[in-house]
């Protein structure tokens, strides 16, 4: 062990006293592992809006056959109906206001909540980190804007802010678990609905959000509920909220899946990366490593020197671009909206770590076959090698 | 006894159906102490032998005894330990690794044995300043003329105090000047320190440094002369002709 370590002093100067090829190789990792380090973010982000996990206990009531926030329309006492609904623990009418109807990466969603259901909504996932609820509840114009959309348009506490045709006063940034949260903005219901329906139609909602009693019902009660409404004048259609996100997100999943693809592509092309530098660089060596076998290295000490060689190529572009990528993620914080639900683009640090990771582990990989072969080269043949 | 002392010794190269045999039956005593240089034309098995000795090649048939050990039975493993402590080699084309400076070329046989880095500075800094070249320890191979990388070779092969030191034809490609300068090191490292030295060379030239010289004919011994006529070469006489 201790002669490994001791030879890394050697390793590392033949990397860098190479500074060409290592610095092309490297920046050729470094660009692969950015990319699939930002695939994996997009692709963690979709899973985690669209992955229905066992505790799920949310319904989206929205209106059968309608797709855009602008054309869902409940009349709002729906939500004594639904209350009464077997398996129903709670109802919130809540009106949708974007900015934007189509996938967009800057879209503003308001929502709009009766305030005696704010407490509810938030619940336990979710904090006010600054400002507070009680102007919130104060003024006719207040929002509690998500954390992310606050990084993503800059604004604080305090701040007026105006999209989608309505302008609002920050009273509060929310943390939250929830990634739908993050990304909107809360305001009053009436505020809402008076902006939207000037000249009074309030008493319409976008949607209805409904907890359910237990996880294990979402589905019945979910048929329950359009069954109450099946013959009504607004028929309704019942999703769970994940698969209501899994639906408006369909063509980004499919878009998703392709890239995908891409980030498998851009870890072989470090493998190769990797591969080809090093196999190029044992060609060029093939007399030094003679030498060092003569001077006493063993072949196992000399693989061991060549999967070092990789690992560290691998390591050092793979820390470059993953750092990069989530850099890129934490700054921008992308979230794509469509139909008024959010995908958020994943911005975790632990995601640098994995594509550094994954980079040195392609590194060794690649390193496998170069060390074996320099371990079991003849001596006499390499110093006869020109 | 002898420092090496080969009986029987045989290398035969099998290459697709063709046999080539470049020692055969070889009985070779080496005492300690020695400057022995090795001649004969080429192909006649000079750096074959070297190898063998060096423990880079393992022979066919026959014993190799170096110091007491029985080098021919030895495994890989163990032969790579024994080249790292006991023997020291010279290449006719230095070999020195190109991207490391000359002090970090004397340093590498060094990694291998468990020394203080401080042991080991110390170790590299004598072994430069013996062969005449600390100035230049900073400096990468292809900063350095051809007679400096063979200084540097040199301390490279002493550094780690081997028993045994063989070098393949060092000043082979050298001119006159650095090739006598050279070979006066190695006398030194001789008369000295004492170390036992194997060369191979194709110059009778640089035979007049050694104590004596053994010429190899188509893997065998062809004449083995006793002590070298004259002791030391005066560097007038080298001079005047073509050491190469
Ligand atoms: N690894 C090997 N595989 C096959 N043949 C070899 C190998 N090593 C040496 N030989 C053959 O053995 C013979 C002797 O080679 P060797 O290198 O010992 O000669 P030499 O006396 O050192 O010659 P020179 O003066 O040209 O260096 C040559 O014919 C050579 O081709
Ligand atoms: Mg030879």
């Amino acid at each position: 062990m201790s002669r490994i370590l001791s030879t890394f002093p050697t390793v590392w100067r033949q990397i860098v006293r190479a500074p060409l090829r290592s610095g092309l190789t490297v920046a050729g990792i470094a660009m692969a592992i950015f990319l699939f380090t930002s695939v994996e973010a997009m692709r963690s982000g979709v899973h985690e809006a669209t992955s229905a996990s066992a505790e799920d206990a949310t319904l989206i009531v929205y209106r059968e056959n309608r797709f855009c926030p602008f054309s869902s329309k409940l009349p709002q006492y729906y939500g004594d109906r639904i209350e009464r609904v077997e398996g129903v623990s709670s109802v919130v009418p809540m009106q949708i206001l974007v900015s934007n109807c189509r996938a967009s990466l800057d879209v503003v969603t308001f929502r709009g909540i009766p305030a005696d259901d704010v407490e509810r909504t938030l619940s336990d996932a979710a904090q006010i980190v600054d400002g507070d609820m009680d102007t919130w509840q104060k003024r006719g114009d207040a929002a509690l804007v998500g954390e992310s959309m606050a990084v993503r348009r800059g604004v604080k506490v305090g701040d007026r802010f105006s999209a989608a045709g309505i302008t609002v006063y920050i009273a509060g940034i929310v943390a939250s678990d929830r990634l739908q949260d993050r990304n909107v903005a809360y305001v009053k219901l009436p505020f809402i609905q008076e902006a939207m329906y000037r000249g009074g139609t309030g008493g319409i909602v976008t949607q209805f959000i409904v907890t359910v009693d237990d996880p294990t019902s979402l589905d019945t009660v979910a048929a329950s509920i359009d069954a109450e409404f099946a013959r009504d004048e607004h028929p309704t259609s019942t999703w769970p909220e994940k698969a209501f996100t899994g639906r408006a997100a369909r063509d980004v999943l499919e878009l998703v899946n392709f890239a995908s693809w891409v980030g498998w592509g851009s870890l072989a092309m470090v493998l190769a990366l990797i591969g080809n530098a090093i196999v190029l660089a044992m060609r060029d060596r093939i007399r030094d490593h003679a030498v060092l076998q003569t001077l006493g290295f063993t072949g196992g000490l000399l693989a061991w020197m060549v999967l070092m060689e990789g690992a560290i190529l691998g390591l050092l572009g793979g820390a470059v671009g993953a750092i990069a990528s989530v850099a890129l993620m934490m700054v921008g914080r992308f979230n794509l909206t469509m139909e008024g639900v959010n995908i958020e683009v994943a911005h975790d640090p632990r995601l640098a770590f994995v594509g550094a990771g994954i980079a040195l582990g392609l590194g060794l990989l690649a390193g496998v076959v170069p060390a074996l072969r320099a371990a079991r080269a003849e001596i006499s043949e390499g110093l006869r090698a020109v | 006894m002898s420092l090496i002392e080969c009986r029987q010794l045989t290398r035969t190269y099998r290459r697709g159906d063709q046999e080539i045999t470049p020692l055969r039956d070889l009985d070779l005593d080496i005492e300690a102490g020695t400057f022995l240089a090795l001649m004969g034309p080429s192909g006649s098995g000079k750096t074959t032998l070297l190898n063998l000795l060096a423990g880079i090649d393992r022979p066919t048939s026959g014993s190799l005894v170096v110091d007491g050990r029985e080098i021919h039975h030895l495994s890989r493993g163990a032969l790579a330990a024994w080249r790292a402590s006991a023997v020291g080699y010279i290449f006719q084309l230095y070999n020195l690794v190109p991207v490391l400076t000359a002090y970090e070329n004397v340093e590498l046989p060094l990694l291998l044995h468990r020394i203080s880095r401080k042991e080991r500075h110390r170790r590299v800094a004598a072994a430069l300043d013996l062969v005449g070249i600390a100035d230049r320890s900073d400096h990468l191979p292809r900063q350095l003329s051809g007679g400096q990388e063979q200084r540097v070779a040199i301390a490279r092969a002493i550094v780690t105090d081997p028993t045994l030191i063989l070098a393949d034809e060092p000043t082979g490609d050298l001119d006159r000047e650095s090739a006598v300068s050279i070979m006066d090191l190695m006398a030194r490292l001789n008369r000295d320190l004492g170390r036992t030295i194997v060369m191979v060379t194709h110059d009778p030239k640089t035979t007049e440094w050694c104590d004596s010289v053994l010429h190899l004919e188509k893997g065998r011994l062809a004449e083995a002369e006793g002590e070298a006529t004259t002791p030391m070469a005066s560097e007038s006489n080298l001079e005047s002709e073509d050491v190469r």
